[in-house]
């Protein structure tokens, strides 16, 4: 059986319909999406481990089945930049979560490369029961909270309309560059996209979906956090 | 596939002959009118009144029921209580009907016992092998055979002449009001379905229908909701490289929905998903009623524009500048004439005419001035992808055979031309004398530019989807 079918067969299993970031993120590596290099830590040991392994800084972020807002529970600490800070952060994090949800299942902490900022997009998917799988593109935070200037097409898409996905969002100057800004690599946000309506086309088990953010550079991006939601 | 479904379809359109199942004589009901319509609107084929109550009908003889009827019947029309549909229904497939249009309400629309009464329905018409439109509709109008199951008394709504603009409504009121509003506006219409709760033939049948239908050149549509989006979104797409489609979507309000895990899901409301519907098949949406006829207007009477560059030709100022607006609102280009051409122009013209675009004329032109730029300008020069002519007759030398020039160039002319004929009621007969000539008018520049950036935008679409390069996650690396 190939790993996304195991990564839902587990979920299944385990009665979740939220998949675990690492699980998110495995299923887009398997779709060539680019993600942050991450690496799942159960033990102090291994956080300060992997962390010198991805390089730092490195993020730590909660895992758990059931924290769906991670930064609320205090389960997210950015910019670690050596062992002893990661070392810290790591029991900072599962002391938070214990202390906010006293419920929660722990799997571990992901230890994560910490991606430059830059400009910050967002891809996402969701299934309407008259048109199927609709799959969203914006600018993040407030394009996309406060403006909603998002562009939506139904799956499976072409290149074109990958791209016309991204121009005709009124925030598209700030892509091509805007006050010394250098422009982001649309050709890759194409291929996101892309890879996006495949993924979500060959596997309808997936009924939510969003990366978000996704840092762009003017060469290549990167998903920062990765979210999917399997049907019921 | 698709000749299976326009065969099928054929029935509701020509028929050749007619059962009017609940025809009856008491002014005023249903049965009445549209056994009248079809009795005194030079129906082209033959008509049998069904009514178990009549013997005879407005001097035909009456059936008592369709399986009496002395011919194979390709349509019925039925106008009974919604109770007793489902009879009515099993005899017309006993009867091997082709087609049937219930105009009865009481189904869906009323709730789950109606909703189960139009699942009989229908699966007696899918055993029989019948194609229905409705129920709880006004049915079809069709000015070539002059089929016409509208139950709306001609005196009340007029009836448009033949053209080649394509109706289909959800609702049968607003179809009514569009039918009578394009009467009154000189429209002519190919076909008009009022399809109701799409128990069988739905709006996306429909379209497939007209897009390969040799009378229409555009489809406008009113529609309240889709129930096959998919289907939809794959259908229409093909019948938009075919011919123009405009729709109005009503019912904009964002809808709740539980239990939102993504970002996604909390932004994909119902109307932003049907704005995407429409763009992903190159559906032209209109915002009210009057941009949908406007536009139907311009595709029914000029060719797409090929590319966004616009002439606009005028003899006042203001008017020049507010279309100058309007075209960079909708992202048309208006792009400056080349200097050649300008000193040509400065050779026929006063020295305070403008030979920038806009080209205008001034107040004191004559009709010659307007023969002139649009040959020059237009006919003749390859700068520019559509025109916009201005007319403000108010001005004195200009005479009503201007109309004439603009009819002689359009005739000569492959890319699109738009009029504007401001002002009150001289303006608006010149502006019907242009219309009569195949250029479409407006009363005011934004509307006029709005009409030349639908046949753009629809230009562009088709040449686009033509050109192909359609593959889905095609080159992915």
């Amino acid at each position: 059986m190939d790993l996304i079918s195991q990564i839902f067969d587990n979920a299944t299993r385990e009665g979740r319909t939220v998949l675990l970031e690492p699980e998110a993120k495995t299923i887009c590596m398997e779709y060539g999406i680019p993600v942050t290099k991450f690496k799942l830590a159960t033990s102090e040991e291994d956080a300060v481990k992997y962390a010198g392994e991805i390089g730092f800084p490195v993020v730590l972020k909660i895992v758990s089945p059931d924290v769906i807002h991670k930064f609320d529970v205090g389960g997210v600490i950015l910019n670690l930049k050596n062992r002893k800070q990661v070392r810290e952060a790591y029991s900072k994090i599962i002391n938070n979560v214990k202390h906010s949800k006293p419920d929660a299942r722990i799997v571990g902490v992901l230890v994560q490369e910490m991606a430059p900022s830059s400009t910050e997009v967002i891809v996402g998917m969701t299934k309407d029961p008259q048109f199927g799988p609709a799959l969203m593109f914006g600018l993040g935070g407030i394009f996309v909270e406060v403006l909603k200037d998002v562009s939506f097409r139904v799956a499976p898409i072409t290149e074109r309309d990958a791209r016309e996905m991204i121009t005709e969002i009124k925030g598209y100057p700030l892509l091509k560059g805007y006050r010394g800004m250098p422009p982001a690599d649309v050709d890759t946000i194409v291929q996101i996209l892309l890879k996006t309506s495949k993924l979500v086309t060959e596997h309808p088990e997936v009924d939510q979906l969003d990366l978000n953010p996704i840092m762009v550079y003017e060469k290549g991006a990167k998903v920062v956090d990765a979210r999917m939601i399997l049907s019921r | 596939m698709v000749s299976v479904s326009r065969e099928s379809l054929k029935p509701f359109f020509e028929p050749r002959v007619v059962a009017i199942i609940g025809a009856s004589d008491k002014p005023g009901k249903v049965g009445n009118t549209i056994l009248i319509n079809f009795l005194w609107g030079n129906f082209k084929g033959e008509v049998y009144p069904v009514n178990p109550k009549y013997n005879l009908l407005l001097e035909k003889r009456c059936y008592a029921s369709v399986k009496d009827v002395p011919k194979p019947v390709d349509l019925a029309v039925i106008a009974v209580p919604a109770s007793l549909v489902s009879k009515v229904m099993e005899e017309c497939a006993e009867k091997h009907v082709k087609a049937a249009i219930i105009i009865s309400g009481g189904f869906k629309e009323t709730g789950p016992d109606g909703a189960r009464l139009e699942k009989e329905v229908a699966a007696i018409a899918r055993r029989g092998n019948i194609r229905v439109i409705g129920p709880n509709c006004i049915g079809v109008y069709n000015p070539e055979t002059n089929v016409d199951t509208m139950f709306l008394p001609e005196e009340k709504l007029r009836r448009p002449p033949r053209g080649s603009i394509a109706l289909l409504s959800q609702s049968g009121a607003f179809m009514g009001t569009m039918l009578d509003w394009a009467a009154y506006e000189g429209l002519g219409i190919s076909k008009a379905v009022s399809y109701g709760n799409e128990c069988d033939v739905d709006l996306i049948d429909l379209i497939e229908f007209l897009a390969d239908d040799p009378s229409t050149r555009v489809i406008a549509v009113y529609v309240e909701g889709i129930e096959h989006g998919q289907k939809f979104i794959r259908v229409v797409k093909k019948a938009t490289t075919k011919k123009p489609v405009i729709a109005i979507k009503s019912g904009r309000s964002t809808r709740g929905k539980a239990a939102v895990l993504s970002h996604t899901g909390s932004l994909a409301g119902e109307d932003v998903l049907y704005s995407m519907a429409f763009k992903q098949t190159g559906v032209l949406r209109a915002e009210d009623f009057e941009e949908m006829l406007d536009l139907a207007k311009a595709f029914a009477l000029q060719p797409p524009a090929t590319g966004d560059r616009v002439l606009i030709i005028t003899d006042g100022g203001g008017a020049g500048v507010m279309a100058v607006d309007a075209c960079e609102h909708y992202g048309l280009n208006v792009p400056e004439l080349d200097p050649k051409l300008q000193e040509e122009l400065k050779q026929y013209f006063p020295p305070y005419c403008s030979t920038h675009n806009p080209i205008d004329l001034t107040g004191d032109t004559d009709n010659q001035r307007y023969r002139i730029a649009l040959e020059k300008a237009f006919l003749n020069y390859g700068g520019v992808d559509s025109a916009l002519v201005i007319l403000l007759v108010q001005a004195p030398s200009l005479t009503v055979d201007v109309v004439d020039i603009v009819r002689d160039i359009n005739n000569k002319s492959t890319r699109p031309m738009v009029a504007c004929c401001m002002g009150g009621e001289y303006s608006a007969k010149v502006a019907k004398e242009v219309e009569r000539r195949g250029i479409p008018s407006y009363p005011t520049p934004e509307r006029a530019v709005r009409a030349i950036w639908a046949l753009t935008k629809y230009g562009q679409w088709k040449l686009r989807e033509i050109r192909g390069n359609n593959r889905f996650h095609e080159n992915l690396n």
